[in-house]
């Protein structure tokens, strides 16, 4: 059978799946709170499948074998070692956080902080933190998968018009079964990646004669990819402790992270969930090594597009190739699903009114912020691990005003919402390139997570 | 035991923290140095995976420590 047969039957079991989900999810949910928070009683089984696949999108399948290919070793330091301290973040960080949600109530960080804060401005710019660092997050999903979509179906749509189907599929099924279908869609693409990764891992290992022999040629070729910094010097120190801090925060200030610690049945299950998170980070970064020193030998010169669509399409069997068609599509839908929804449920939790109307409300922006993300799908560039680490760098600012909030018994000082929110004024402006990049021989980034760490703690110590 | 779980837990936390520090030391990561290799794998990768499994470890031992991991239904 040709791929393109394997990609209807795959594809088709996929979308019956995905409609079979969010139509159950429909029925079961009775309430508001079981649409937005999925009854808030999550198994740490389903709990660790839904982060896993919240965390690991498509840019595990596309960036990280680029980054590999491209950078070298030192993209295991980069993203490997920061997700098992992150996952010791999420043992350590869930118990303040539940703590706080069981006295305060919980609908969405945004709320919550307004509670801690005392002031509605913690909540607005908690708020506009996610939306303007989860938005570019979401749209690398888009783009990617767009992009791939255009390579494997030439001459049927542009890689904006795929994105804007993809789109429509994620509202269509979010807004049908709420959070409870997205979780169980993520389920689904959990298992999915990791049989793709893996498959894909294994034909490009066995092209290349194994792991000695994949070793020894990369050393051949570019022995520079065998050590930091790398062949083109992206792996500095510094860059990787400011990513680093970036991705430990993921379950400090991103909302679609924090609210599943929220719904876990218990604390018990959350840490087990953590523990089961940090296996499947190795077990699904692992293997994108060898797909990158794959596209290193093979590939070297290629763009990131021409190399992930070479590696992952026409190296392939055609059903391996379909698998990872589908899996990159489900991959990229459940993580901006899981994104786009948890800014519906912050915005949510700044409202007032009834139940019915915020709802009503929430939809209507689920809408506004997926239309957002892909039109910010179509100006994106083509390095998708390097935008999504500015949407880890950026949401990572709110840090200390969340942990000041979740941490202490007393409201804090709402000077610390004040330095959160100039933090990502001063972040965006460096992004635009009108403050510098490095300030005193410091990036600035980690001069900015710095700087706000250090406010936030002498605000603290002077209202203690 | 209930006593000592503050502490362990806390040890769990120090071990989190100096494995994070020591990761990004030239200890582990020497610039434009591969060697000594573990088989193929070349130094800091292999450093890197043992560092990565060991912070899963903590978590998993700084979990079974917790001084709240048994408050079932508390929180």
């Amino acid at each position: 059978m040709s791929m393109f047969t394997w990609l209807i039957i795959i594809g088709l079991v996929y979308l019956i799946a995905l409609g079979t989900l969010a139509y159950r999810a429909r029925q079961q949910a009775s309430d508001v709170e079981d649409f937005m928070l999925a009854g808030g009683n999550l198994g740490y089984i389903i709990g660790f499948m839904t982060v896993a696949a919240t965390l690991f999108s498509a840019f595990t399948l596309q960036g990280m074998p680029d980054f590999f290919r491209t950078h070298g070793i030192g993209s295991w330091i980069f993203l490997a070692i920061s997700d098992g301290a992150m996952v010791f973040m999420i043992v350590f960080f869930a118990y303040y956080l539940r703590k706080k949600v069981a006295e305060k109530g919980y609908k969405g960080m945004a709320g919550l902080l307004r509670d801690c804060y005392e002031t509605k401005w913690a909540g607005y710019v908690y708020f506009l933190g996610v939306f303007l660092f989860l938005i570019p997050y979401v749209a690398v999903q888009i783009r990617g998968i767009g992009i791939f979509l255009e390579a494997v179906f030439p001459e049927a749509l542009p890689f904006w018009a795929w994105g804007l189907f993809i789109i429509v599929l994620m509202l269509l099924y979010s807004e049908t079964g709420g959070l409870k279908a997205i979780i169980h869609a993520d389920v689904l693409q959990g298992i999915l990646l990791m049989i793709v990764v893996w498959i894909m891992a294994i034909t490009c290992l066995k092209a290349m004669g194994g792991v000695g022999e994949m070793f020894r040629q990369i050393e051949a070729k570019e022995s520079a990819l065998l050590s930091v910094p790398g062949p083109k010097g992206l792996f500095t120190v510094q860059f990787l402790v400011a990513s680093f801090f970036g991705i430990v925060s993921i379950p400090i200030t991103q909302p679609q992270v924090s609210s599943r610690l929220v719904i876990m049945k218990d604390l018990k299950a959350t840490h087990r969930m953590a523990v089961a998170v940090g296996i499947f980070a190795i077990l699904v970064i692992l293997p994108t090594l060898p797909i990158g020193f794959y596209g290193a030998i093979k590939y070297g010169e290629m763009s990131p597009a021409e190399f992930i669509n070479q590696v992952l399409l026409f190296d392939q069997a055609g059903w391996v190739a379909a698998a990872a068609v589908i899996g990159l599509f489900a991959a990229s839908i459940s993580t901006s699903d899981s994104q786009i929804f948890a800014l519906g449920g912050e915005f949510r939790s700044l409202l007032g009114g009834s139940e019915k109307s915020a709802l009503t409300r929430t939809k209507i922006a689920l809408v506004v912020f997926a239309l957002a993300a892909w039109g910010f799908s179509i100006l994106a560039n083509d390095q998708l691990v390097l935008l999504a680490r500015v949407s880890f760098t950026g949401t990572a600012l709110m840090t200390p005003m969340v942990l000041a909030a979740i941490l202490t018994r007393k409201s804090p000082s709402s000077e610390i919402v004040l330095w959160a929110a100039l933090s990502i004024l001063c972040l965006v402006l460096s992004q635009l390139k009108i403050l510098p990049n490095v300030v005193m021989g410091v990036r600035m980034d980690l001069f900015i997570f710095l700087s706000v760490g250090i406010l936030t703690l002498f605000s603290l110590w002077r209202t203690r | 035991m209930h006593q000592k779980k503050p502490f362990l837990w806390r040890l769990c936390c120090a071990g989190a923290i100096l494995t994070s520090i020591l990761s990004f030391s030239p200890l582990v990561l020497p610039p434009g140095v591969f060697t000594p290799k573990l088989g193929p794998v070349p130094y800091s990768l292999w450093m890197g995976i043992l560092l990565t499994i060991f912070l899963v470890l903590l978590t998993y031992l700084g979990a079974r420590v917790h001084p709240g991991h048994k408050e079932e239904g508390k929180i």
